[in-house]
């Protein structure tokens, strides 16, 4: 992108301010809905200062992974649990949010630090003009496997969690109307009730 | 960019690709025929795992030189994964050590009830990482393979839905192995800093020679990673719980074809990327080979139940293994090689001989096996044979293995080490015959005395009879007939490029 100074700083200074007034109202907000809405739009401001850096994949992956997908799956599980969780620690909420502060601070300083005193070196290479064109080329050539490898993980994953999700049942009968399946380790104390099966169980 | 195919040598990962079609048509057969086909997909599995081990030995042969020239291996993939001799044995023991947990899987899957086509295709998953992860040989590519195998894992470990001791094996697993995956990522992102955005394993070696702490640090943390797989001491806390709670076939499969993989990454890991800090890692491995197996082997001798012992029993092993890699030459990798064929046998037999026990009486106490062979001869020789293999008794191949281990380990100087193996070793000998002579001479335990007759007939009993036979016979023959197997090990060994360098770098 081709922007002028002028223009670089004054979105810059927008995205910073909805950047940070997004984090300070995360953390400030009473009620976690909002939260987690003001956490979306935080990774909203991220992905445009990614744009400003010419990092057009990074963010769009912003946008797609963090809003898409992680800020849903917060919202889905708030609303979940839906109930509105009573402060049982009020009265040391005082303490508590002057250790985080402290805490914060401490971690701000230090990445300061960092960062002023770091001689970091400046790359003098201009930026890739289409880099998601080469991030698809690098993920059809040298990153072929890995590509390929994940859509397995993926499926297998998928088949797990429906796994976990489906319903159990131990069938009463088997289908010839023979005696019950049983499994062969239940916890010992259940095991002490249930007969022990002929061997003829299987048989069809 | 114009990327030429026949560069990708897309020919080396054969063996994956038919894994991967198996899945696959498991899931659509098992969708179209529903119940009607749920007896033929485990023979479905075997087929498939039968076509990628023949293809695998195949390809080894070739490589060695065994049928034509010999084939140089070739990096596939732009360097993403290696088909060299090296990862080809790995791969074989994974395929087979799937294969045998297949072989026990079947009837107890019919007496539990659970559904078997996802089971199935899980246990195949595993596999499929398990492959990919005794190849890979760039950083995306092993932590795919990596959580593949684990999440597949985690799953399997909780298979038995209803079983509460299973839930909890899936979680606690599901926990320390999020967590050490982690840490292993987290040294892999240290040392794709430090060699300046490197992947390929091979090209980070020669830019973090000079780097010294933070290469170091990177390198602790890999191990730590590693060694969650190996289920090596301090990282096996998670071992008894999940081998007591989870599927017996799963721990079977966990037990022998997880620890292989992770031993193939251990050796590629180290061998390729850390070779300027040999002494390092080596000590490390040293510390943790005489870790485990004391702790292993002394914690073993307190336990009651036999899939706890075995649990603890195989982090003593992995201690045993870990000695091959420690020592770093030559006869060591070859020795560790042949060391996990035999463990692949005798420890997937004792879990067959231990799954078969549990579906008939329901417990796997150590007291419930007291007079079994009056009962049912043919498990109680069985069960013998493993558990004496693994002691370590002549002329079982449990006591060969051990031999040319601690050979090596002598050769190289490790007297550390050979003295705390030989040390322990002995001391397990009580541990598994407290096993073995209350099957003979005790007398009969209430659940032996309720002993049904086997009835080889039923379904699943038949797969069932098969691993453990297969597994009792090469547990005897393949003692006798080490030589061969251990030289066709060195030969792997000198043909794998990475091995070559490592020993040149030793010599220097």
């Amino acid at each position: 992108m081709n922007l002028g100074e002028g223009v670089r700083l004054v979105s810059f200074g927008i995205l910073a301010l909805i950047v940070l007034g997004g984090a300070l109202g995360v953390v400030l907000a009473p009620s976690m809905v909002h939260a987690a809405f003001l956490l979306g739009l935080v990774f909203v401001g991220m992905s445009g200062l990614y744009l400003l850096l010419n990092a057009d994949f990074v963010a769009a992956a912003q946008i797609l992974i963090y809003v898409g997908a992680v800020n849903v799956l917060l919202l889905f599980a708030i609303m979940l649990v839906n109930r509105r969780i009573p402060d049982a620690a009020a009265g040391k909420r005082g303490l508590r949010n002057t250790i985080a502060g402290f805490v914060c601070l401490f971690v701000f300083g230090s990445l300061v630090n960092g960062v002023v005193r770091v001689p970091w070196p400046i790359s003098t290479e201009t930026p890739i003009a289409n880099s998601t064109l080469r991030i698809g080329e690098q993920f059809f050539s040298y990153y072929l496997l890995p590509f390929e490898a994940v859509s397995i993980l993926l499926l297998l994953a998928l088949v797990g969690a429906i796994i976990l999700a489906r319903r159990e049942f131990v069938p009463d009968r088997t289908e010839s109307g023979d005696q019950p399946l049983v499994l062969p380790e239940r916890p010992r104390a259940e095991m002490d009730e249930t007969p022990k099966l002929p061997e003829t169980t299987g048989r069809r | 960019m114009p990327i030429d195919v026949s560069l990708l040598n897309v020919g080396a990962i054969w063996p994956e690709i038919i894994v991967t079609l198996t899945i696959l048509t498991l899931m659509v057969v098992d969708l179209i025929g529903g119940q009607r086909v749920a007896k033929q997909l485990a023979g479905l599995a075997l087929l498939g795992l039968g076509l990628s081990a023949v293809v695998i030995v195949y390809q080894l042969l070739l490589q060695l030189g065994l049928i034509g020239g010999p084939v140089p291996p070739t990096e596939s993939f732009l360097g993403s994964f290696t088909g060299d001799p090296l990862s080809l044995v790995f791969r074989g023991i994974v395929v087979l050590s799937s294969t045998l947990a297949i072989l026990m899987a079947e009837r107890y899957m019919y007496q539990s009830g659970a559904q078997v086509a996802e089971f199935y295709t899980l246990l195949l998953g595993a596999t499929l990482g398990g492959m990919l992860l005794s190849g890979s040989t760039e950083m995306v590519m092993i932590f795919i393979a990596l959580e593949t195998l684990s999440i597949s894992s985690y799953l399997l470990a909780g298979y038995t839905k209803l079983d509460s001791r299973s839930n909890e094996a899936s979680l606690k697993y599901l926990l320390v192995g999020s967590a050490s995956a982690a840490v292993f990522l987290y040294g892999m992102s240290l040392l794709y800093g430090l060699s300046g955005g490197e992947t390929k394993l091979t090209a980070i070696a020669p830019r973090i020679v000079d780097m010294g702490f933070p290469a170091l640090l990177a390198l602790v943390l890999v191990v730590a990673g590693i060694s969650f797989k190996l289920a090596v001491v301090p990282f096996h806390q998670w071992t008894p719980d999940v081998y007591e709670g989870a599927p017996t076939p799963v721990v079977a499969f966990l037990s022998v074809g997880s620890k292989a993989a992770g031993f193939a990454l251990a050796i590629r890991f180290m061998t390729e990327a850390f070779p300027a800090y040999t002494l390092q890692w080596q000590t490390l491995f040293a510390g943790l080979a005489i870790l485990s197996m004391v702790l292993g082997n002394i914690v073993a001798i307190a336990q009651t139940s036999l899939k706890r012992l075995l649990a603890y029993s195989s982090i003593a092993q992995a201690g045993y293994l870990l000695i091959g890699l420690a020592i770093g030459t030559v006869d060591g990798y070859a020795s560790l090689m042949f060391y996990l064929i035999t463990y692949l046998f005798m420890n997937l037999g004792a879990f067959a001989a231990a799954t078969l026990f549990t579906l008939k009486t329901g417990s796997d106490d150590i007291s419930a096996f007291s007079g079994l062979w009056r009962k049912d001869p043919f498990l109680a020789v069985c069960l013998s044979v493993f558990l004496l293999s693994l002691a370590g008794i002549p002329p079982f191949a449990g006591f060969f293995g051990k031999i040319y281990l601690f050979w090596a380990a002598f050769q190289a100087g490790a007297y550390t080490l050979l003295f705390v193996g030989l040390v322990t070793s002995v001391a397990s000998m009580y541990y598994y015959l407290r096993v073995v002579k209350p099957m003979v001479v005790r007398p009969m335990s209430p659940e032996v005395e309720a002993y049904p007759a086997t009835n080889w007939e039923l379904p699943g009993m038949r797969s069932l009879q098969v691993a453990l036979g297969v597994s009792v016979v090469a547990t005897v023959i393949v003692g006798i007939i080490s030589n061969p197997i251990v030289s066709l090990m060195n030969e792997s060994i000198a043909r794998t490029p990475p091995l070559q360098t490592a020993k040149q770098l030793s010599q220097k």
